[in-house]
């Protein structure tokens, strides 16, 4: 018998990032807005760097279930950014996130990526939802501005994208159809970016699902089955912007940059704000203060 | 550089950044209003509550509503479903109203980020 309602995160090291430790944090917001179980999924590798570099007790209190994965991954290559001014390329692992439909251990799952950090209670209401499965279907950055074009349609006269960072399912037919599609798309990809024309060599599991939705809508834009957060927006803090400061827990200062002119930046206050924070190493750089207000619960 | 320009900048940096955590409160207030209730989606506004206090007034205990997606809801309590929206909208406005009051007394960038 499965637990009714939990959240779910995949991590899976490599040789620039600490996936696992990210997603303690990410996993410890959970625990302190949502209340509800966490679950990683991860491979024996990453789990050994977790259980050597992380104190028994942190892991536990983090993780209430942890699933070892031996799937093949694909290779890509992912360039980040840290600021408009340092990149990096590392293989970015993400081609079996479709099979969060067999990992997960919960009836009702919340798939939230290890840099989405909830600071609100928001997404509670959606396991009362009416849809089997919800994603953002729109995005807006820290300074409320529409993310790139690439970032909003597969390409320029092409579908609406959908964000694969949050995703919510049951356990309904209608869910396993969803997945299934997606690893179909997955499976065939260089089909489908033929098809629907989307760019790059990165294999990027926002196309997989975008395609999936609009192929389970009848090939419309309108489908109905798929919700998409009551229409609220996925706030992205850029890989191009960077954490200054953290007051606390929730409340974090950012250095949003300007999308057509890299060098033109304002302060951000974010509080309160559920927020996907798409430079990793910034997020990391905060880690060590954000575990000690954890510990002093602040 | 000349100082009347300095100002001015400083000026519009501060605008633009006040006008962008304005924006984010609203966004949450928004989110905020959102009420869930028997598989539709209600925006607890004046609107909406209005009508379901008028509904009420008028002796009808449930009733079908088109929700905020267009979808017909049979609401079997409008009651209940009042005090959801009452509840939301106060908690909404309350917070929108205690952010609003710390922006308004922030007149340079240092206090919008409470440093």
């Amino acid at each position: 018998m499965k637990e009714q309602r939990g959240v779910c995160f995949f991590a899976y090291n490599n040789d620039q990032l600490d996936y696992v430790e990210l997603a303690i944090i990410a996993a410890k917001y959970v625990k302190k807005h949502l209340k509800l179980p966490v679950c990683l999924i991860t491979n024996e590798g990453s789990e050994s760097w977790l259980e050597e570099s992380k104190p028994k007790k942190l892991i536990n209190e983090s993780f209430d279930y942890i699933v070892i994965t031996n799937d093949e991954m694909k290779q890509n290559r992912r360039r980040h950014f840290d600021s408009p001014w340092t990149s990096f390329t590392a293989q970015f692992n993400n081609s079996n996130k479709h099979k969060i439909y067999e990992y997960s251990p919960f009836e009702q799952t919340l798939l939230l990526d290890i840099d989405y950090i909830v600071k609100t209670d928001t997404l509670l209401k959606y396991f009362d939802s009416e849809h089997p499965v919800c994603m953002f279907d729109n995005a807006l950055t820290v300074r409320n501005e529409l993310p790139a074009e690439r970032e909003r349609a597969l390409y320029d006269a092409g579908i609406k994208m959908w964000w694969s960072t949050v995703i919510y399912f049951d356990r309904s037919d209608f869910s396993k159809l969803f997945f299934d599609t997606w690893a179909h798309i997955a499976d065939n990809y260089a089909f489908y970016q033929y098809l629907y024309n989307f760019p790059s060599k990165l294999f990027r599991t926002d196309y997989c699902v975008s395609i999936a939705v609009h192929m389970l809508g009848g090939m419309q834009d309108n489908q109905t089955h798929i919700g998409n957060f009551d229409n609220s927006s996925l706030v992205n803090m850029s890989q191009k912007d960077d954490i200054i400061e953290t007051h606390g827990l929730d409340e974090w200062i950012l250095i949003a940059h300007d999308q057509k002119e890299d060098w033109k930046n304002i302060l951000v206050n974010s509080d309160n704000q559920d927020i996907h924070i798409m430079n990793k190493r910034a997020l990391a750089r905060v880690v060590p203060d954000l575990l000690e207000y954890f510990n002093e619960g602040t | 550089m000349d100082e009347r320009l300095e100002k001015a900048l400083e000026f519009s940096n501060y605008a633009l950044t006040i006008n962008n955590q304005k924006r984010n409160i609203r966004n949450r207030v928004a989110q905020l209003q959102i009420v869930h209730h028997l598989g539709g989606v209600f925006v607890a506004n004046h609107e909406t509550i209005s009508f379901i206090k008028t509904l009420i007034d008028l002796k009808h205990k449930s009733s079908v509503v088109i929700d905020s997606k267009n979808n017909p809801i049979t609401v079997k309590s409008l009651k209940d479903l009042l005090e959801k929206l009452v509840d939301a909208y106060t908690s909404a406005t309350t917070e929108f109203d205690i952010e609003n009051e710390k922006l308004k007394k922030a007149r340079n960038i240092k206090k919008i980020m409470d440093w």
